[in-house]
């Protein structure tokens, strides 16, 4: 690409088109975006998406939260939605599915357990997480129960070698965007704290291209025939952490949900149920 | 785990390093010098395998030598061969070589049984009689007085009351760490090294973490915050990767050590296949002198697995509510 550059350029120039206008995106130009040794798009660094897309990634109201004590604390704030089209393009029973899901939200949500999120739930939930980038691999650090996943660049060929919560993720170049099937996923992660689930045979497509040198533009396609009636996209920016010295922290929650899942089994507890 | 088992049938018998390759410093290597990253970087990236025989701890019936005769090295090398052809309880760390040495597996949980053979990853026989290198008698150093005192109360009310709660049962148990650094041979014991320019990430199997670690950075964090893993900052030295990290949390107990102990690890690559894994340990509050430790990590062409421990955590809810159970008949029957 680089080597192409100056003489696409030139001749860009010469038909008095722009770059953008050739490339037809919103995307930086290729000369902007940061890039690693070996000239791929560089994609290392401390990354976190804003907005309210982990309580609901279609558009909806805001809502009372589940504990009156933390009040306007508490309460889930509206967001627009992220899903194309506005509506996850569900089966009639998994639509009932997801419905019961919300109505019992804090009960069956596997992240108020502190499970792992599973993609691409990870990388919008409220916390930071670390991509660490090599030619022959991504490594994406979650804050959130120190999930991670490990991204295997240009071996289409290895199979997942056992279903996992964060499933199996084979990498690819497409031009300046870094593609990634995410495969083998158990069953059990949802998509955001509104019961939004899916099966396991859910198929996601994430992309993941500069928009700037701070910002990526995440781009995933679920395919699910257990559930969806055909294949459908989100869309989101990451922005980078700038603040000064970011670094990821722990979120080690487990500690944090063991009240929850096993307070009623200490000795002398009140309660006798989760 | 069946990774395990998929592991031990790749490589069934028990591999020997030879006396010398392993146990020389780094600096004393013939020549192997570590290929490059694309970011001019020693290359430490990989799959690495904690999977050697020896103890942390030099066995007493080895007093001063840190290695064997090259016969008891062969005969070691014989009965290790045998429990790894076996079909008795599994051995994991330290348990293997004692069994070597005794000639006896010993069940370490005989009221409930044990993992078995199945479970086993091979191990590495290495010709060193313990991983602790200094003290130069393989030995932990002595403790301080407050801190055994402290630690021998801990042992104790875990012992009298194990199961009164989540919180009495061990941090391994709760899936929340097997300790910094987790050094547990054959179990789980596979790290794979990814390195960018700015940081070198070590992904550990064992629970599932990332341990990050900056490069060239600025100073570490506040030291108000606290860290299950501590807080490291890293740089090459020559071919070597340089880490310290301290920020510990007082929970964040280590053989008897806290929150206050700073841990300077060192890793070089010492051949393709041999990652040297060397790591110092002072604590001022514990022990009366810093100790140093060395690994042989070895590679591994198998990849990472993931390891969700609490997300299939029945073992904790059945213990606690095991306990509860046998508690609701004592009161009964003593009615």
């Amino acid at each position: 690409m680089a080597k192409l550059l100056p003489c696409f350029t030139a001749l860009s120039a010469a038909l008095g088109l722009s770059l953008s206008l050739l490339t037809g995106s919103a995307s930086a130009q290729p000369s902007d975006i940061p890039r690693t040794a070996d000239g791929k798009p560089d994609f290392n660094g401390l990354w976190q998406a804003l907005g309210n897309n982990h309580w609901g990634i279609e558009p909806h109201n805001a809502r009372m939260g589940p504990d009156y004590r933390w009040a306007a604390l508490g309460a889930i704030p509206a967001g627009l939605g992220v899903v194309e089209g506005g509506e996850i393009p569900y089966t009639p029973e998994a639509r009932a599915k997801q419905q019961e899901n919300q109505a019992d939200w804090l009960a069956r949500d596997p992240v108020v357990k502190c499970y792992m999120p599973g993609v691409p739930r990870a990388n919008y939930m409220p916390f930071p997480f670390q991509i660490v980038q090599s030619p022959e691999h991504v490594v994406m650090a979650y804050e959130f129960a120190s999930a991670n996943r490990i991204v295997y660049m240009d071996r289409p060929d290895f199979a997942a070698p056992v279903p996992s919560w964060m499933g199996h993720s084979l990498g690819r170049w497409e031009g300046d965007t870094l593609v990634i099937d995410v495969t083998e996923q158990m069953p059990d992660t949802w998509l955001d704290h509104s019961g939004n689930h899916h099966t396991d045979q859910l198929k996601v497509t994430e992309r993941y291209t500069h928009l700037s040198r701070d910002v990526i533009q995440y781009e995933v396609t679920l395919e699910d025939p257990g559930v969806y009636t055909r294949p459908w996209r989100m869309k989101m920016p990451l922005y980078r952490r700038l603040d000064e010295n970011a670094q990821l922290l722990e979120f080690k929650c487990v500690e944090f949900a063991e009240e929850l899942l096993y307070g009623h089994l200490v000795k002398g507890a009140e309660r006798t149920e989760p | 785990m069946k990774p395990m088992s998929i592991r031990k049938t790749l490589a069934r018998a028990v591999a020997v390093i030879l006396a010398g390759a392993a146990l020389a410093p780094a600096h004393a290597q013939d020549a192997y010098v570590a290929p490059r990253t694309v970011n001019g970087q020693p290359d430490l990236q990989g799959v690495w395998a904690n999977n050697s025989t020896t103890p942390l701890q030099r066995p007493a019936e080895f007093a001063d030598r840190a290695t064997l005769t090259d016969e008891e090295f062969e005969a070691l090398a014989a009965r290790a061969a045998e429990i790894e052809a076996g079909t008795g309880d599994a051995l994991f760390g330290d348990g293997f070589l004692s069994a070597a040495i005794s000639g006896t597996v010993e069940s370490y949980d005989p009221a409930t049984g044990n993992y078995d053979q199945t479970w086993m990853a091979s191990r590495t026989l290495e010709n060193r009689t313990s991983l602790i290198v200094d003290p130069p008698n393989g030995r932990l150093p002595e403790m301080l007085p407050a801190a055994r005192e402290r630690m021998m109360a801990e042992i104790q009310e875990r012992r009298a009351n194990p199961s009164d709660s989540y919180t009495s049962r061990p941090l391994q148990e709760r899936c929340i760490t097997y300790g910094m650094p987790y050094m547990l041979a054959g179990y789980n014991s596979y790290y794979q090294i990814v390195q960018s320019a700015t940081h070198v990430a070590i992904i550990q199997e064992m629970i599932h973490d990332v341990r990050l670690i900056p490069l060239d950075a600025g100073p570490h964090v506040d030291e108000k915050i606290r860290l299950w893993h501590g807080d490291s900052r890293g740089w090459f030295e020559g071919d070597t990767l340089v880490i310290e990290t301290r920020n510990f949390s007082d929970a964040s107990e280590f053989r008897g050590s806290r929150g206050n102990r700073v841990f300077k690890e060192r890793f070089t690559r010492t051949a393709h296949d041999n990652l040297q894994y060397e790591f110092t340990i002072e604590d001022a509050e514990t022990w009366v002198s810093p100790w140093t430790a060395v690994l042989n990590w070895t590679r591994s062409e198998d990849p990472i697995y993931e390891y969700a421990c609490h997300e299939g955590n029945y073992a904790l809810e059945g213990i606690l509510s095991g306990a509860r159970a046998e508690e609701r008949m004592a009161a009964e029957q003593g009615n």
